[in-house]
């Protein structure tokens, strides 16, 4: 039960910021230009390391020791968790910084973004109730009418209230088509009643805000089957009336659900309607005006493909805070000899070659994730804020091309990364009192919410390789050739190019097998390898922006001195991209040789034979 | 009425110390307002939040750098900044010149500060000050309360506490005690940068001392670990000492 926050400083994030991305570009838009410059980003993320620690980190204890209950009909969250919402809502660290109004004081998607990575990373059970708060609060601005921003937002915003996505139901999960809750018209047009049964909802309930707002997915009676039929409302726990008070809203809280991880973040069970007493506000066209067709599953994309970009970025904090947990204890744990100097004495087992392989696997793997996430964090900060329509279009591009990988490579990987943090440590991994043991159960949720990784591949492979005409995905995976050829110096990091290339010949085969596959209508086989080609394909780009970086790294160890503090840290970015290039990228083409080779004992295997 | 903060910049407690040509060295490490004078600065807002002050103003005597110590206090709540610039190698003599300079032209009715730099140690620039202008001087405050144009302070004392009424203006120094420092809000943050700051140049005024030189403790030499039955690590231990610590026995 020992959380640790083990973040020591924020070199990355002054790397990606200053020395990667051209983020002036971003600082400059006139939505940030009066407030601070890319050179002093330092006055956000510096300030946020003691937070983590001082502030944020017994929450994550008091997760653990006094995890969600449900007693007497009353949802019971960890006593820190309430003050800790109303304290980081109401300084403006969480949903206000989505706050569209001409003089709102935001801060940059990007580094936003990075001081939640260490938020989650500190506590990673409570981002949530934040994070959907936003979501909610974004579905309100982005669809809602002036009276429903007005009665929601102010206090969305503030922390008084929170808010929730509600898709899944008990026989519906990835197939939200096929949800039961049903809204019924009355006499006035945008107030619907409100029928049906939520499951896992998380933050569906709590003890701490005055209001939940729920974003909830239902079909009007008469609308189409199926998702095209389904409209998104927004149903408060409790009514909302004109003059702000409250009235009952016949929203129930079931139970919670008793999980591997995630003790302090309440995935509730909730029924609205069990009286006939739910009311919802509908966003968007009444279906019944429009051929039956409801607009909700569209509109939820938004918050949905926000959440899965944060889904991946909590796993990227919970696999950074265990590798740098491991780091810390591996220099501290005496244990054995150097293989190469037995005669020595005793040493700190991050002296091991296998200790030490496996920090820099954990480091390498969340370079490369974090390289991943803020390259798109950035194209949202474009995609809002540039003027131009055309460089709009194209952040927009790379963040439907990128959404899937950044939900899913991290927290695919995050599992045996953690499995493999918890090796580092030995014994005391496995035991309670170290913190890794609690960040591997934490983990495992987010290969499987916002749309397991399946889904994503899917839609990576259904959708977003299509996109366009399939012009998107392709320019995706040309701009990799692109960087392959661009002129280098001679001999610099020659055989991780060529690994690079060879992943990137042998993708595009891939490519081609796949299209010959879905011509000629082979789904099944598409099925069967879809995971592990968004493994690839988050690999291929994943090297491609690590040894981007690298080459930058390279370039500076050159101007500094021998002497210089700073080489440690540029040093490290080589040697990542050096491990990931040649240990991890020739999965690339593993994974290409086996599509090609178009096995079908998955296909083939009868169902009985499981029985053996 | 109107409250100064005197806030230095120094490195982050938790950094590791270098020497780089008999200096020590600067280089990559992180620089923060001394904790004690964070402290002061959330003693001001306070009296600010009980409507006691109107204004904080604070002011910091250094390099270019210490403007960030100056934003982050400006972050938490204070008003108004004021950097004096000032080569980094002033000593506590000249550094109170210079302060007192400025804030004898902001005539405040309270001054406040850390009672010592968690950097060089030397507990004197809040005394040289309010002796430069002649101010009552209150040390290690863990309280005070303002009325009638007086400080009643309660501050540390030998076994118990103290308290001293002082009629102000008068500079007062906190102990870590007096309360909990705030972490700058994003609010905060945004806000600050839109905080007037105003720069000048320290007055001239020589230093007092010449730091000779500079050294690092000596490193400390690795333990040994004996272990055995209590008997024989006694007698291990004892040649141990004698033989080759060389302990003298008198
Ligand atoms: C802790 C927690 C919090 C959650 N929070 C929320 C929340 O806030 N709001 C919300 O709406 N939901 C939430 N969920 C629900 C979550 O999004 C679903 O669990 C998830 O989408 C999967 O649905 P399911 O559990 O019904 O699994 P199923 O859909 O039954 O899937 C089971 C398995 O079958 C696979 N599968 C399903 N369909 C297909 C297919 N057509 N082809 C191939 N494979 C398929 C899946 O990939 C999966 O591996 C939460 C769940 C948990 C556990």
């Amino acid at each position: 039960m020992s959380a640790n926050f083990a973040y020591q400083n924020t070199r990355d994030f002054e790397f990606i910021l200053q020395e990667w991305l051209p983020t002036e570009q971003i600082f400059n838009y006139p939505r940030f230009a009066a407030y601070y410059s890319k050179d002093e980003v330092k006055t956000f993320l510096a300030p946020i390391l003691k937070m983590c620690k001082e502030v944020i980190e017994p929450t994550n204890t008091d997760g653990e020791k006094n995890p969600v209950r449900f007693e007497n009909g009353q949802v019971k969250t960890p006593p820190s968790f309430g003050p800790l919402f109303a304290k980081l809502q109401g300084e403006g660290w969480g949903t206000s910084n989505i706050d569209e109004s001409e003089d709102a004081m935001v801060m940059p998607h990007i580094l936003h973004a990075m001081v939640w990575e260490m938020f989650n990373a500190a506590n990673p059970t409570f981002g949530p109730y934040i994070i959907l708060t936003s979501g909610a609060a974004g579905l309100i601005q982005s669809f809602g009418s002036r009276r429903l921003k007005d009665m929601f937002l102010p206090k969305l915003m503030d922390g008084t209230w929170s808010g929730t996505m509600c898709l899944t139901e008990p026989s519906a999960g990835s197939d939200v088509g096929d949800i039961l809750s049903r809204a019924y018209p009355t006499e006035t047009p945008e107030i619907f009643k409100i029928k049906g049964q939520k499951i896992f909802i998380t933050g569906g309930d709590n003890d701490f805000t005055e209001n939940i707002i729920h974003l909830y997915l239902a079909r009007v009676e008469g609308a189409r089957p199926g998702t095209a039929g389904i409209s998104l409302f927004v149903v408060p726990k409790y009514w909302v009336n004109d003059d702000g008070s409250f009235s009952g809203n016949d929203v129930q809280t079931t139970g919670v659900e008793h999980k591997l991880g995630q003790a302090g973040s309440v995935t509730a069970a909730l029924s609205f309607g069990e009286n006939d007493a739910c009311r919802g506000w509908l966003l968007g066209v009444n279906p019944l005006e429009n051929e039956g067709k409801g607009q909700g599953m569209a509109m939820m994309f938004q918050m949905m493909n926000m959440a899965r970009m944060e889904t991946g970025h909590l796993a990227l904090s919970c696999i950074a805070n265990a590798f740098y947990n491991a780091r810390d204890y591996c220099r501290e744990r005496i244990q054995g000899r150097l293989l190469t100097d037995p005669k020595s004495g005793r040493v700190p087992i991050m002296k091991h070659e296998d200790i030490k392989r496996t920090l820099l696997m954990g480091k390498a793997h969340v370079e490369v994730m974090r390289a991943m996430l803020y390259k798109t964090y950035f194209a949202f900060d474009v995609r809002a804020h540039d003027p131009d329509p055309a460089r709009r279009e194209k952040a927009n591009d790379l963040i439907e091309v990128t959404t899937p990988l950044c939900k899913a490579y991290p927290s695919d990987e995050g599992w045996w990364l953690c499995g493999e943090a918890i090796q580092a440590y030995g014994g005391y991994g496995y035991c309670e009192e170290y913190p890794v043991a609690q960040i591997a159960r934490d983990i495992k949720i987010y290969s499987i919410w916002e749309g397991t990784n399946y889904i994503q591949a899917l839609d990576l492979v259904g959708r977003k390789m299509t996109m366009k005409k399939g012009s998107v995905f392709t320019a995706f995976i040309e701009n990799i050739a692109e960087f392959c050829s661009a002129p280098r110096n001679e001999g610099q990091f020659t055989r991780e190019f060529a690994n690079l290339e060879k992943a990137l010949t042998a993708y595009r085969q891939m490519q081609k097998i796949l299209l010959k596959l879905a011509s000629n209508q082979q789904m099944n086989l598409v099925a069967v390898y879809a995971r592990r080609i968004l493994t690839a394909t988050a690999q291929l780009y994943g090297a491609y922006l690590i040894l981007d970086q690298a080459c930058l790294a390279q370039k500076r160890l050159g101007e500094l001195p021998a002497d210089h503090y700073d080489r440690a840290f540029y040093q490290g970015k080589v040697e990542a991209a050096r491990y990931y290039l040649l240990n991890v990228v020739p999965n690339v083409w593993l994974i290409a040789e086996l599509l090609a080779s178009e096995d079908t004992s998955v296909v083939d295997i009868p169902s009985e034979s499981f029985n053996y | 009425m109107k409250v100064l903060v005197c806030v230095k910049q120094t490195f982050d407690t938790e950094a590791k110390i270098e020497l780089k040509d008999g200096k020590i060295s600067d280089a990559g490490i992180n620089l923060i307002i001394n904790p004690y004078d964070e402290v002061a600065v959330e003693g001001g807002i306070q009296l600010k939040e009980k409507g006691i002050a109107k204004e904080v103003v604070v002011v910091s005597a250094g390099s270019d750098k210490a403007m960030d110590a100056i934003r982050t206090a400006l972050a938490m709540g204070a008003d108004r900044g004021i950097l004096v610039k000032q080569d980094t190698a002033a000593d506590e003599y000249a550094r109170a010149c210079a302060l007192a300079e400025v804030i004898k032209g902001e005539s405040p009715d309270i001054v406040l500060a850390g009672h010592v730099a968690a950097d060089d140690g030397s507990s004197q620039v809040p005394t040289r000050i309010a002796e430069i202008l002649g101010f009552p001087h209150v040390n290690v405050i863990t309280a005070v309360e303002i009325a009638g144009g007086k400080a009643t302070c309660t501050s540390e004392a030998d076994g118990g506490t103290q308290v001293t009424e002082v009629s102000l203006p008068a500079v007062i120094s906190s102990q870590v005690s007096w309360n909990e420092p705030r972490y700058p809000s994003m609010k905060g943050i945004m806000a600050a940068k839109k905080k007037p700051v105003s720069t000048v140049d320290a007055a001239a005024v020589a230093n007092k001392v010449a730091i000779v030189s500079v050294a690092l403790p000596p490193s400390k030499q690795a333990g040994i670990k004996i272990e055995d039955e209590p008997a024989v690590v006694g007698a291990k231990l004892a040649d141990w000492m004698l033989n080759t610590v060389k302990v003298e026995v008198k």
